[in-house]
């Protein structure tokens, strides 16, 4: 079964671990990110997604009227979700803060199918064993060949394959004019960056692929996760200081009175005034994870980060039409990232 | 013997004594960032000889004048605050199983930074939220004890009961918490000195160096105090004064600390038994040897989680690592719980 998956679908992730799609009868059979193997119904019409990527991919496939529940976190703390599917506002939310379902509200809601985090491994099963729903565990894990299965599987069980392909085709050639763009820039030449994730200065992603999609280096790349199973780690300032970025990111998908870490507290603080990016004053805001990532939102980062680290190269780029594009290709709505821009407060270029 | 035993316990309590200064300037050179001996001499030398400054770079001079120096500081203030705060109130209490923590202040400050994490944004910072709700914590527990006319029993137990409220409140605020903000308050709440700059050291280190001071002065008096309160009201001590003033200061220095270092647990408990078994139980001595002790706790300690791996292991989980194994030992060996 491992060998016809991979015939079929050539670029296998290894963390996904998608290793077979199997019809029996009018079932699927799925193997998820946590490598389980669920099978989902051929029609599913109601589904349960506690899992916030999978909720944007499903409102991006335009299969949102098919959802009858939401997460916590969409629930109480994700403003996107108000911008690319109203409908998303009015679910009741199945899960508590910490991730635990609520059981009775499941069983009320009656899905055909669940989607959860692979943050939570226990729950899944925990979930499944108790509804007897099947449930599925799947998140990109970061990373852009996960973001790209999840949206085919996910499509796949939804039966909205060819929206599924759509939306991974518009990704993969608006990052390959990206690349394309910057193709003949040796490693060497590359900017030297320093992400700051996670209000805090020193928490580092150890792996962030729209920086290096977009011609720069992640200087964390490679170290050892601390938060075993995420992608942060904890660096010290010295470290920092040694690294001598060119240019500082932070994370800037915080509403902007609750980031704790600003442009402004880094530009002046004395402790950081050695370090290039400081004395350069290339110190911005990037967009970075919100509860794993929104799949419109990543390519518009990268984009932003490509005229960010190669102003000349992308000069032509029009930052704001062409995100207000990626928003509209993937939730058909207008001006997406206008609204966006108003409330994280995001000028049409890269921004402190 | 006797005099053989006086002279070890003298030779013991000078290299107790000696050993922060030691420590201080190795630790100076401890960091992920190398910096050759000189540089860091001559950066220290250039803030009284300021033609020192050209001859270093810039980043060197940051590092050790700008990171390195008031962390060791904190290190430094910390540590002794903690350990003389858990020897005056076990010595207090008259209970070796007292730690500095123990009327409420390490949940009540962990709410405090909760609070600011996760609900009030950058014009509230931990550092005050954690400073703030550590003496609300304590000024309860010694309200609800009856201001201090209550048996110390009755003390500690409201301090039990006190730690357990503002434990459910800080549960309840990690509940509601988002993802990204739990994270910052775990982090928080496992001790961290890795930011410390000279702007959080201003308010905290003459707070600690005042509350400090006056421990030390008081320190023949927790003598006393240890005594039966009859006793020690014969010896014409004010004995609720005297109280009143060993809490405030252990608060004040514990509180200080912790807004800055978050919670770093056992230093108040383990330090004041080591420097018991080495050198005698009588606070006049406890108290200056645990500052000391302390200081070079919290520096070993700070400098083994800078080096040893790549990622900087927050100093709670260290001295907890190293503290509790090396009490253990050290116990086992003296067969004797000391006060």
């Amino acid at each position: 079964m491992r060998g016809r998956a991979g015939r079929l679908f050539p670029l296998p992730w290894p963390l996904f671990l998608l290793l077979a799609l199997q019809l029996i009868g009018q079932e699927l059979t799925v193997k998820d990110t946590l490598g389980r193997t669920v099978v989902v119904p051929a029609r599913v019409s109601r589904v349960l997604s506690l899992q916030p990527e999978i909720t944007r991919i499903i409102a991006a496939l335009g299969a949102d009227d098919r959802l009858v529940g939401r997460d916590d976190f969409i629930a109480r703390f994700d403003y996107l979700s108000s911008i690319i599917s109203p409908r998303l506002s009015q679910l009741p939310a199945a899960s508590a803060p910490d991730g635990t379902p609520d059981l009775e509200l499941v069983m009320r809601l009656n899905p055909d199918l669940i989607f959860a985090s692979p943050s939570e491994a226990s729950i899944s099963d925990y979930l499944q064993s108790k509804t007897g729903i099947p449930v599925l565990a799947f998140a990109s894990m970061g990373r852009f060949s996960g973001l790209l299965e999840e949206i085919r599987w996910t499509g796949a069980v939804l039966g909205r394959k060819d929206r599924a392909d759509e939306l991974i085709g518009y990704f993969r050639q608006t990052l390959g004019r990206v690349q394309k763009a910057i193709a003949d820039i040796p490693a060497g030449r590359r900017p030297r960056v320093y992400l700051s994730f996670w209000s805090s200065f020193t928490r580092t992603p150890v792996f962030y692929e729209p920086v290096n999609a977009a011609g720069g280096r992640n200087l964390a790349e490679g170290l050892m996760p601390a938060y075993l199973g995420t992608l942060g780690t904890e660096v010290s300032l010295e470290k920092i200081l040694g690294w001598d970025p060119e240019v500082i990111l932070l994370h800037g998908s915080y509403l902007p009175a609750e980031r704790k870490v600003t442009t402004s507290s880094v530009l002046d603080d004395p402790r950081l005034r050695s370090v290039r990016a400081v004395r350069d004053k290339r110190v911005y805001y990037t967009l970075g994870f919100w509860y794993w990532w929104d799949p419109a939102l990543v390519l518009v980062e990268t984009l932003m980060l490509a005229k960010l680290f190669y102003p000349q190269r992308f000069r032509a780029l029009d930052l704001r039409s062409e995100a207000n594009a990626v928003f509209k290709t993937f939730y058909g709505i207008e001006g997406g990232f206008d609204t966006l821009g108003r409330l994280l407060d995001i000028p049409d270029r890269p921004w402190r | 013997m006797k005099e053989n035993r006086r002279k070890r316990r003298a030779a013991l309590a000078a290299v107790i004594v000696a050993l922060p200064i030691i420590l201080f300037f190795v630790s100076l050179n401890v960091g992920s960032y190398p910096i050759p001996l000189r540089d860091v001499g001559k950066s220290l030398l250039s803030l009284v000889v300021p033609s020192f400054r050209s001859e270093v770079p810039p980043a060197v001079r940051d590092i050790i004048l700008l990171i390195r120096l008031p962390r060791l500081l904190l290190a430094v203030a910390a540590g002794a605050s903690l350990a003389v705060s858990g020897a005056a109130l076990q010595a207090l209490f008259k209970n070796p199983l007292v730690n500095e923590y123990i009327l409420g202040l390490s949940s009540g400050s962990a709410f405090g930074a909760a609070l600011s994490l996760v609900f009030l944004g950058r014009a509230f910072p931990p550092q005050a939220g954690a400073f703030l709700f550590a003496v609300v914590a304590v000024l309860a527990v010694l309200l609800m004890a009856g201001r201090l006319e209550a048996s110390l029993v009755s003390l500690l137990l409201t301090g039990v009961i006190v730690s357990a409220f503002f434990s459910a409140l800080l549960m309840l605020v990690e509940f509601l918490a988002s993802p990204y903000a739990l994270q910052s308050l775990f982090y928080w709440l496992m001790g961290n000195l890795s930011l410390a700059g000279w702007g959080d050291l201003a308010l905290s280190l003459p707070l600690m160096a005042a509350g400090l001071a006056l421990l030390f002065l008081l320190r023949w008096r927790l003598n006393v105090l240890s005594m039966n309160e009859e006793e020690a009201r014969a010896m014409g001590v004010d004995v609720r004064r005297e109280k009143w003033l060993v809490i405030l200061a252990a608060t004040l220095i514990t509180a200080a600390a912790t807004s800055v270092a978050g919670i770093i647990g056992w230093l108040g408990l383990i330090v004041p038994h080591l420097v018991r078994m080495a050198a005698g139980v009588d606070n006049r001595s406890v108290i200056p040897l645990s500052a000391a002790l302390g200081a070079s706790f919290l520096l070993a300690a700070d400098a083994a989680a800078r080096s040893l791996t790549s990622i900087e292991i927050p100093i709670g989980i260290f001295t907890s690592l190293i503290g509790i194994p090396v009490f253990l030992a050290l116990l086992n060996k003296s067969k004797k719980v000391w006060l």
